[in-house]
């Protein structure tokens, strides 16, 4: 038999026992909730992230390539005018043509594209039809940064304008250079918003007639891309260019600049036949 | 029975106690180097990509700037970096809370913290390999740092409050 005192001992480790193991449960149930709450705010939060990062919250301008009609539209319309004419990196035409004109030009150039489109008055279709085409000139496309260097709704615009023209001297790699400028232009998006980034680039590449996209992609690591944008960039300083597009013509009688912005087909055909 | 057991609880909650330290010791050198990182690249987005040393190479230049220049590099125009940095700077403040005020509360934090960083770090790292094809050293390091980050913060919050010796 236990004495009084031995039972108010057993009595007392009993309940400090209970108490323990009720405090134990309490902060076990306190700690799965925080656990819980940790869990799916950190879900929440990870779900809005990657929907906003994604375009879902904040979709820029354009920066999805349209696959519906407004692609197949471009790719007819390129298609169509490129038929035919011999490429060779960013040259366009018969390579023998004694007449070269030299385009400098920025992918992200709204002006470039109205030119090259036939837009307000450009030149540029009926120019390719009737002296690109027959073989008369040949065209050589140089990268001159304007728009793209204007373009503060990226981080380091003159980075990316490096890397789109490299997407487009990369294709040239496979005599498609001209196809994806073309593109380029027809699919531009807002000026000055961030259109530009790897699943336009991409997405410009599978639209691109004929373009093997994974060759594409290698070529787009050769550094003689960022050092042909380099050299361009040099080319254009040397002529005075300060606008896109800008025009330089060469020929038998010799070379003179053709001026910038949306030429017409009359202004493009007095400078061949200037030179010529 | 209990003269035997006393020494023997005493080694075992001794040993515990230096799993926690050293436990610790990993989590605090894991947000200081995650921070350094994200300050680093925070720096590097608001001075200018020409402060960024890079070792890869992507397009004839550097890969950490196409990954830097993308969009993926912003949140609704925050620089995804600042918010590394931030979420590094909150782990510092969930210890603090942990070490003040309320122990399970902090922990907590801290292991949602590195939770949301991991899963976010995670994506971006998807995103460099799937969409930009380029790889940014200095992303890779931070989400290397947030995933050890989260596995370390959720031992250590499973695992509770150290016992009284």
């Amino acid at each position: 038999m236990a004495s009084r005192k031995e039972q108010k001992e057993q009595a007392r480790a009993a309940r400090i026992a209970q108490e323990q193991a009720s405090a134990e449960s309490a902060q076990r149930r306190r700690r799965l909730q925080i656990l819980g709450g940790a869990v799916v705010v950190a879900v929440i939060v990870i779900v809005a992230a990657i929907v906003i990062s994604s375009g879902g919250g904040n979709k820029p301008t354009g920066s999805s390539l349209t696959t519906g009609s407004q692609a197949t539209a471009a790719q007819s319309a390129v298609n169509a005018e490129l038929a035919n004419i011999p490429q060779s990196g960013t040259t366009l035409g018969n390579p023998n043509a004694k007449v070269t004109l030299t385009y400098f030009g920025d992918l992200q150039c709204p002006i470039c594209a109205d030119f090259t489109l036939g837009k307000g008055g450009g030149g540029w279709p009926e120019f390719v039809a009737k002296q690109v085409k027959p073989g008369n000139v040949k065209v050589t496309y140089r990268s001159f940064c304007t728009a793209s260097c204007n373009n503060t709704s990226v981080s380091n615009p003159q980075a990316l304008f490096n890397t789109q023209q490299e997407a487009a001297y990369a294709a040239g790699k496979q005599s498609k250079f001209w196809d994806y400028a073309e593109l380029f232009y027809h699919l531009q998006g807002t000026e000055g918003t961030p259109y530009v980034n790897e699943s336009f680039l991409t997405g410009l590449a599978h639209l691109t007639n004929g373009l093997n996209v994974p060759n594409w992609r290698v070529a787009r690591h050769n550094p003689v891309y960022a050092a042909q944008v380099t050299a361009d960039n040099g080319l254009a300083t040397k002529y005075g260019v300060n606008a896109t597009p800008s025009f330089v013509i060469k020929g038998p009688k010799g070379i003179q600049s053709v001026g910038s912005g949306v030429l017409t087909y009359s202004q493009l055909e007095s400078a061949v036949n200037a030179v010529s | 029975m209990s003269a035997m057991s006393g020494p023997a609880e005493q080694q075992a909650a001794a040993r515990q106690g230096t799993r926690r330290d050293g436990l610790m010791i990993a989590i605090l050198a894991f947000t200081t180097i995650g921070f350094l990182d994200a300050a680093y690249l925070t720096y590097v987005h608001y001075q200018g990509f020409g402060a960024l040393a890079c070792f890869g190479a992507h397009s004839g230049h550097s890969s950490c700037i196409t990954v830097q220049s993308s969009q993926w590099a912003e949140i609704a125009g925050v620089p995804v970096a600042l918010l590394g940095l931030l979420g590094y700077i909150g782990l510092f403040a969930s210890y603090l809370i942990e070490a003040r005020f309320d122990g399970e509360l902090g922990r907590g934090m801290s292991f949602c913290i590195a939770l949301i960083g991991c899963g976010f770090s995670l994506y971006l790292t998807y995103r460099e390999l799937f969409s930009i094809h380029a790889i940014c050293e200095w992303c890779v390091g931070s989400a290397i740092c947030m995933t050890a980050l989260a596995v370390l913060t959720g031992i250590r919050f499973l695992r509770g409050a150290p016992t009284a010796t």
